[in-house]
C-alpha cells in the first residue's frame, strides 16, 4: 500500500468573482521514502494541492475527492484526526521563511512546542532536542542561537530553522512548498543540498513543490507536471528531461536558460495560465499549445500510461508532437 | 531600555512646558475673564481683584509666576472662582472619583471589547460575528448623554435597583451606572479594532505554520495570534485610558459624581484659569506617561522593537 493515495482531488474557492477551480481531479500515489516533484507555473494549483492534503486551505476553500495517508482518509478530516497527523506524520516547509515563522516567539519556544504538544516532553528536554535538530540542519552555534527571535536570523538560516522544526517528530512525509523560492540563488543550492541529505538520512517520503525544473532534476525520483490544476504528465525524472511527452513540459524545458545557447533569445511559452474562474472544458493548455486542434478545446483525454511508469494527458499522439 | 525610559521622561519636561504655554495663551485669548459677570463689577473692585490674583501683570510674568509656583512648591494656585479652595484641593477631591469609575470602565471595556472582537474574528461571517459587529456599532453610535438617561430610566425609575446619582465615597451602587455609561463606546471601539486586527493575524503565514504543527485551534489563537493581534489595540488603549480616568463631563453631571470631568468644563466656562490649567496639565502628564507605557508594552510584545 502506498503511503499517500490521492484520488480525484479537487480544490475550489468561493470568491467574489465566482468559484475558482484551483485543482481539478488530481490523483497520485506516493510510496514510503519516495521523492516526488510537483511542477507548474504560478497559479497551476500546486500549493493549494499541498494545503488541501494538510487541511490548511483558506476558509473559502473546499476540497473534494480522497486523500488517504497510511490507509486513513484525511481529506477534510476533523481536528481530532488531522491534528495528531500534522507535524507527527506529515510535516510541511513553507515558501517564505520570513513570514512563516512566528516573529513574536523565540525559536526555542516555537520549535519546542511541537515536541511538548505531540510527545508530551518537558520543555527543557524539548529544547535540547531542538538544538540537536538545529545542529542537524547545520546552523552554527545552535545552542547559543536557539533562544533568538526569527528576525535575528538570515533568510537562509530561517529556512533551516523551518526545516528543523518540520523534522522534529521524524515525519513519514515532508511536503516542501517552494522551499527556496524566497531565497537567493547561492542559498537555494545549500538548502536543496541540505534537504537531499536529510531526506536520505531520515528516509522520509518527500513532495517537493516548485516551479523550478532544475531543482526537481537534482532532487526527485518522479515528477508530476501540473497545469490549470490538472496533471499533464507524470514520469520518472530522467525520461521526463530526456524526452518530455507533453507540449507543456516541452515548453517548460525550453524556457530554462542554458549557458551553451549564448546570445540567443530565450524561449518562452506564449500566453499566460488560464483564468480559473472559467475553467476550460477541454485541455487547459490548449490556448497556448502549438499542437492544439479543435478537439482540444472540447475535451481532454484522461491521463494514460503510454510506456511503463510514464503517464500523459494529451489528445495528440506522442509522434504527432515530435 | 532604562535609558530610553529616562530619555522619554526627560523629553516630557519641555513637552509639558510647551503645553502650558499654548494653553495659557489660548485661555487668555478667549474673551472675558474670571470676574466678568452679567452685572459688571465697579471698576475699582475689578482692579483690586485683578491685582490680588496678579491678572494686572503682563502675560509673560503671570506665566512665569505660575510655572515657578509649580516647580518650587508644586502649587497650582488658588481657584479664581471658589475663593477658599486651591487647584490642588479640587483635583485631589475630584480625581479619585474619576480615577475609580474610569479604571473600572477601562477594565470592563477591555474585557468585553477584546473578548467580543476575538470571537467575532474566530467565527468570521457567522451570526456571532454579525451580532458582535451589530452590538459594537450600536454602542458606538449611542452617545453617553443618551446612554446615561436610559440607564437611569431602567435601573432607577423602573427597576428601582440603583440610586440615580451621587457618589457616597464610591459605594458600588453609585459606581455601576457611571461605569456602564462611560465604557460602552470604548468597548465598541476596542471590539472593532480587536476584530479587524485578529482577522488579519489569523490570515498570516505564521498562523498557518502553527496550524500545520497540529496544535488545536485554541492554542493557535492563545499562543500565536492573540499577542500580535493586541498591538493596534494597545496603541488605542493608552490614550483611551487617560480619557477614561480623567472622567467624562456627561457622566459627572448626569450622575452628580463630583468628578474632575465637570470641573474641567466648569472652569473653562467660568474662565477659572487656575483650575483649567491644573486639569490640562494633569491630562497632559497622564497622556505622556501612558504613551510611554504603550511603547514599553509594544517592545514587550514585538521583539523587533528595541529602544
Amino acid at each position: 500500500m502506498a503511503l499517500l493515495e490521492i484520488r480525484d482531488l479537487g480544490v475550489s474557492f468561493d470568491t467574489n468573482d465566482g468559484v475558482v477551480n484551483a485543482v481539478n481531479g488530481v490523483s497520485l500515489d506516493l510510496a514510503r521514502g519516495q521523492t516526488l516533484g510537483i511542477v507548474g507555473e504560478s497559479g497551476s494549483g500546486k500549493s493549494q494541492l499541498a494545503f488541501a492534503i494538510m487541511g490548511l486551505l483558506a476558509k473559502n476553500g473546499h476540497a473534494r475527492g480522497s486523500v488517504r495517508f497510511d490507509g486513513q482518509e484525511i481529506l477534510n478530516a476533523p481536528p481530532a484526526i488531522i491534528n495528531p497527523i500534522r507535524a507527527m506524520k506529515i510535516a510541511m516547509v513553507f515558501q517564505d521563511p520570513m513570514t512563516s515563522l512566528n516573529p513574536y516567539m523565540r525559536v526555542s519556544d516555537q520549535m519546542a512546542e511541537v515536541l511538548v504538544h505531540h510527545k508530551g516532553m518537558a520543555k527543557s528536554e524539548a529544547v535540547a532536542e531542538c538544538v540537536r535538530m538545529l545542529d542537524a540542519v547545520k546552523i552554527p552555534d545552535a545552542k547559543g542561537r536557539v533562544g533568538l527571535y526569527p528576525h535575528e536570523f538570515s533568510g537562509g538560516m530561517r529556512q533551516r530553522v523551518m526545516i528543523a522544526m518540520s523534522l522534529l517528530c521524524r515525519p513519514e512525509l515532508l511536503i516542501a512548498d517552494e522551499p527556496t523560492t524566497a531565497l537567493d540563488v547561492t542559498v537555494q543550492a545549500q538548502i536543496m543540498a541540505l534537504l537531499a541529505d536529510l531526506q536520505r538520512d531520515f528516509g522520509m517520503a518527500t513532495i517537493l513543490i516548485t516551479h523550478d525544473l532544475g531543482v526537481v532534476a537534482g532532487f526527485c525520483e518522479e515528477v508530476l507536471v501540473l497545469y490549470g490544476g490538472q496533471v499533464m504528465e507524470k514520469s520518472p525524472v530522467d525520461p521526463l528531461f530526456g524526452a518530455p511527452s507533453h507540449p507543456y513540459t516541452r515548453g517548460l524545458l525550453r524556457a530554462i536558460p542554458r549557458v551553451d545557447q549564448h546570445g540567443e533569445d530565450l524561449d518562452s511559452i506564449p500566453g499566460s495560465p488560464p483564468n480559473m474562474t472559467r475553467a476550460p472544458k477541454g485541455c487547459p493548455f490548449a490556448p497556448r499549445c502549438d499542437f492544439a486542434g479543435e478537439d482540444c478545446h472540447d475535451h481532454l483525454d484522461p491521463l494514460t500510461e503510454f510506456t511503463p511508469g510514464r503517464w500523459r494527458a494529451c489528445n495528440r499522439k506522442l509522434e504527432e508532437i515530435a | 531600555m532604562l535609558s530610553y525610559i529616562a530619555k522619554r521622561l526627560a523629553i516630557a519636561v519641555p513637552t509639558l512646558l510647551l503645553l502650558i504655554i499654548i494653553s495659557f495663551l489660548l485661555m487668555h485669548a478667549a474673551p472675558g475673564g474670571p470676574f466678568t459677570q452679567e452685572r459688571a463689577l465697579p471698576p475699582q473692585v475689578l482692579a483690586n481683584l485683578e491685582a490680588k490674583y496678579g491678572l494686572d501683570q503682563p502675560l509673560w510674568r503671570q506665566m512665569a509666576t505660575y510655572v515657578w509656583g509649580i516647580v518650587s512648591d508644586f502649587d497650582f494656585g488658588p481657584s479664581f472662582i471658589y475663593k477658599d479652595r486651591t487647584v490642588n484641593e479640587i483635583i485631589a477631591q475630584g480625581f479619585p472619583v474619576t480615577l475609580t469609575y474610569g479604571s473600572l470602565s477601562f477594565v470592563l471595556a477591555v474585557a468585553v471589547g477584546v473578548t467580543l472582537g476575538v470571537f467575532a474574528a474566530i467565527w468570521h461571517n457567522s451570526w456571532l460575528d454579525y451580532l458582535a459587529v451589530g452590538i459594537s456599532i450600536g454602542a458606538q453610535v449611542l452617545p453617553n448623554f443618551v446612554m446615561a438617561p436610559i440607564l437611569v430610566l431602567v435601573f432607577t425609575l423602573w427597576l428601582r435597583w440603583l440610586p440615580g446619582g451621587g457618589w457616597e465615597g464610591g459605594a458600588w451602587q453609585y459606581i455601576v451606572m457611571p461605569v456602564i455609561a462611560l465604557s460602552t463606546s470604548f468597548m465598541a471601539s476596542i471590539a472593532r479594532i480587536t476584530r479587524s486586527s485578529m482577522l488579519e493575524v489569523l490570515n498570516s503565514n505564521h498562523i498557518r505554520t502553527a496550524r500545520a504543527k497540529g496544535l488545536p485551534e485554541r492554542k493557535v489563537i492563545l499562543r500565536h495570534a492573540l499577542k500580535p493581534a493586541m498591538l493596534p489595540v494597545i496603541s488605542y488603549l493608552g490614550p483611551a485610558f487617560v480619557t477614561m480616568i480623567t472622567g467624562s463631563v456627561v457622566v459627572d453631571i448626569y450622575f452628580s459624581t463630583g468628578g474632575i470631568g465637570k470641573s474641567f468644563v466648569d472652569s473653562a466656562l467660568n474662565r477659572d484659569y487656575a483650575v483649567m490649567m491644573g486639569v490640562t496639565i494633569l491630562v497632559g502628564a497622564l497622556t505622556i506617561l501612558f504613551n510611554l507605557v504603550v511603547d514599553i508594552l509594544y517592545a514587550w510584545i514585538d521583539p523587533k522593537i528595541r529602544y
